[in-house]
């Protein structure tokens, strides 16, 4: 019996080795699958914003005496330099309707924000030429970042002055006074955020207004919800998914102009003053600044550029007067 | 499983042959063990119970090579028939939604008018995902595919689409809030939809992968390996035995039984083997292929997404460049990449040349540049679904030869194992009838 046993094994040895011949191994699968299987990105959330006081908090740097002329910057400044390059670098926002957008039908980042640009370009090489600035719209994270490594000279994206972010950069003196107020559908009998006690009112996650809403001096407070951007909160307000969205005023306009069934309501919850960022290294082009925004005030440019973005939105606007503390 | 089966074990048939004094457990078993121990006794007994050992090695010979051929060629069938092509639905499924994500962010990134061509093949990928849905769905019966991922398709579809739709109208008129609608739609897409998608695709072909195994499974040509050689063994052995009683070399009816059975077991074998290396090509030139390179297609299209979904967001959101990245990564490593060809170089530079813009304060000229990166990553697509389609072809083919190279086995083995039998009885019954 041991041979026939042993001439079956061989035989069953031999099968598998003619069944080894023809296998694959499951490489391409495993390969396939586990590429497919990255998951997607997950958007970070914000860490929330901190409200502070302190004092002079509008407050920037005086300008110089006399501003020099457009086209001659002194030696040895901050100005000189940007001159040197031949552009301004300045960081905007493409996505705030009417503040710093970019308009599909032109390609170009417009808006008020994008205006006051122009007019500091005009003042360093006279003239509002393109090739004078580069505009490079930033995420709200980059912002104060982009400031600090000198990426950019100036950021004029909606930043709002705030405690934290001074001890980080410069801020100019105020150039538009925007408030934290309140958008509803035009169908919503609300008049204040008072109407909306625990229930859902947006704002950009880990923003100003989302702690402003969470400290309001109210019993019933509303039910702050973080949405990634602000405009993805007029995304769910269209669809039904929150009551009110409450936020920056500058922020609102926009939203109201692109949704005419919406209304901004009530008072004000917090001022929101808007600052140009400018490294702390640049004392100079600080002062630069405040001196071109002084003009700016005192000639009627700044609300010739208000009314051609925003006065069919908010007729009249408030801007607080210049405060100067060095 | 089968080789443990005791009636072929070569130890099974010694006690057959000489039952071992073992205590009776019930009546019945007594009768037959006194029936087998009287028929021992004298010689045309023995030639008796020898037909018998003849018959039952026969029948277990045929019911366990069709057996083993059977299972293969089950496999076989159904991977034709039925897994490949619903992989391929799947596979069509996730590639067309992957497609549309990334058609509908490059089109709503040109200024001005969304471009014609770039909204028809949007539609076309969507068709197409709703065919390959349908399809899916009218095989859930039959396929193990999860329910669940399958209504998350079909439930999500229709909302992805409306949002894509709202994104359109308000860019037309210049709104930011359409960049918002779409990035919601991509959001939807690639967090909700496509992985439901990636899941019925997993599934599918896993169940193709299953049906590989059991049509080149090891142990059904071990199987068939075995009984061949205990029943052509116990032919052999009984033509000794017999030759041993009538004094005659030869008995020419069981000879011819015996290559009746040899001929029908190398016929078998030569089948089984045939059918699984025909198995092995159409998986490695055919569906490997076609995970493969659909697996590229996938990753492409989602690059190509996040590349445009960057720019329509106008620099808002810095999660689509660090999911381009990611890709491009996830491209490099796995060595789909190569399946892309050199044209994945050039696309490489041209997105880089597109973040270099945006990142360096030119986001319209990067918009303008923006559609270029789409259509080399259209070309590298239409390559990629020229080679699947090919793959495809290949594995019908040898698929095609895996499932000749059994046919008629199915018939063959028992009616050739029944004639060898008779052929065998045929000669002991000559034997027996000598002592009559």
């Amino acid at each position: 019996m041991s041979r026939p046993i042993r001439y079956v094994l061989g035989l069953a040895l031999f099968a598998g080795a003619l069944a080894g011949c023809g296998t694959t191994s499951d490489r391409a699968l495993t390969t396939a699958l586990a590429a497919l299987n990255t998951p997607p990105t997950q958007t970070p959330m914000a860490t929330a914003a901190k409200l502070e006081t302190c004092p002079h908090l509008t407050a920037s740097l005086r300008p110089p005496a006399s501003m020099p002329a457009p086209g001659t910057m002194p030696p040895g400044s901050y100005m000189a330099a940007i001159k040197h390059r031949g552009y301004l670098r300045a960081g905007v926002n493409a996505g705030l309707l009417d503040f710093g957008y970019l308009n599909p039908a032109t390609g170009q980042i417009e808006g008020f924000e994008i205006d006051l640009v122009r007019e500091l370009a005009r003042a360093i090489f006279g003239d509002t030429s393109p090739k004078h600035y580069r505009l490079v719209a930033l995420t709200v994270p980059q912002r104060i970042p982009f400031v600090q490594q000198g990426r950019v000279d100036i950021v004029v994206d909606a930043v709002t002055i705030t405690c934290d972010r001074k001890q980080q950069v410069d801020f100019s003196t105020v150039y538009y006074g925007a408030q934290q107020e309140v958008l509803v559908p035009s169908n919503s009998n609300a008049t204040g955020i008072a109407a909306f006690a625990h229930k859902p009112v947006c704002a950009s996650a880990g923003s100003t207004p989302i702690t402003v809403m969470d400290s309001l001096p109210l019993p019933d407070r509303p039910r702050a919800v973080g949405r990634t951007q602000a405009i993805d909160c007029l995304v769910a307000l269209q669809e039904g998914q929150i009551d009110a969205i409450s936020t920056d005023s500058s922020i609102l306009l926009g939203f109201k102009a692109q949704d005419p069934n919406t209304r901004i309501i009530g008072t004000s919850l917090a001022p929101v003053p808007y600052g140009m960022a400018i490294s702390k290294a640049h004392p100079d082009f600080v002062r630069f600044v405040n001196g071109v925004l002084a003009e700016l005030r005192a000639n009627g440019t700044w609300r010739r550029l208000y009314n051609r973005w925003l006065g069919r939105l908010a007729p009249n606007p408030i801007l607080p007067p210049a405060q100067y503390d060095g | 499983m089968w080789i443990s089966n005791p009636e072929l074990n070569l130890e099974g048939l010694g006690i057959a042959a000489s039952p071992a004094p073992t205590r009776r457990r019930s009546a019945r078993a007594g009768v037959a063990l006194g029936w087998i121990r009287d028929r021992l006794t004298t010689t045309p007994g023995r030639l008796i119970l020898t037909s018998a050992l003849v018959v039952v090695g026969a029948a277990c010979f045929g019911v366990l090579a069709t057996g083993a051929e059977q299972s293969r060629e089950h496999a076989v069938q159904a991977a034709r028939t039925n897994t490949e092509p619903l992989l391929i639905h799947a596979v069509n499924l996730y590639t067309d939604l992957s497609h549309a994500n990334a058609t509908v962010a490059t089109g709503l990134l040109s200024l001005g008018p969304e471009p014609l061509n770039e909204r028809a093949r949007y539609l076309r990928d969507l068709r197409g995902a709703s065919q390959s849905l349908t399809a899916l769905t009218r095989e859930a019966g039959t396929s193990a595919s999860a329910p669940a991922a399958l209504s998350t398709v079909a439930d999500q579809l229709p909302i992805y689409s409306g949002l894509v739709e709202t994104a359109r109208a308000n860019n037309r008129q210049g709104f930011p809030i359409g960049a918002a609608y779409l990035r919601q739609a991509a959001v939807l897409m690639t967090g909700t939809i496509l992985p439901a998608a990636g899941q019925l695709y997993a599934t599918e072909a896993e169940r193709l992968d299953s049906d590989y195994r059991t049509g080149r499974s090891t142990a059904s040509l071990v199987a068939l390996i075995a009984a061949i050689v205990v029943a052509v063994g116990l032919l052999v052995l009984a033509q000794l035995y017999v030759s041993r009683v009538s004094r005659r070399i030869l008995n020419i009816s069981m000879v011819l039984g015996t290559v009746a059975l040899i001929a029908v077991s190398a016929w078998a074998v030569i089948g089984l083997i045939s059918e699984q290396n025909a198995l092995t090509t159409a998986q490695r030139d055919g569906s490997d292929k076609v995970e493969l390179l659909s697996a590229a297609n996938v990753l492409l299209s989602r690059a190509q997404g996040d590349l445009s979904l960057a720019l329509v967001n106008r620099g808002t959101d810095v999660t689509d460049p660090q999911d381009f990245a990611t890709v491009i990564h996830v491209l490099t490593t796995s060595g789909l990449a190569s399946r892309l060809g050199t044209g994945f170089r050039s696309y490489l530079q041209m997105a880089h040349r597109i973040q270099g813009l945006e990142n360096g304060g030119q986001l319209g000229q990067a918009i303008t540049v923006g559609p270029q990166a789409g259509s080399i990553s259209e070309q590298l697509s239409a390559r990629l679904v020229a080679g699947i389609a090919a793959a495809q072809n290949r594995f019908t083919r040898s698929a095609a030869d895996a499932a000749s190279a059994l046919s008629g086995l199915w018939l063959a083995i028992p009616l050739i194992t029944a004639v060898a039998a008779a052929l065998a009885l045929l000669g002991l019954r000559q034997r027996i009838n000598e002592y009559r």
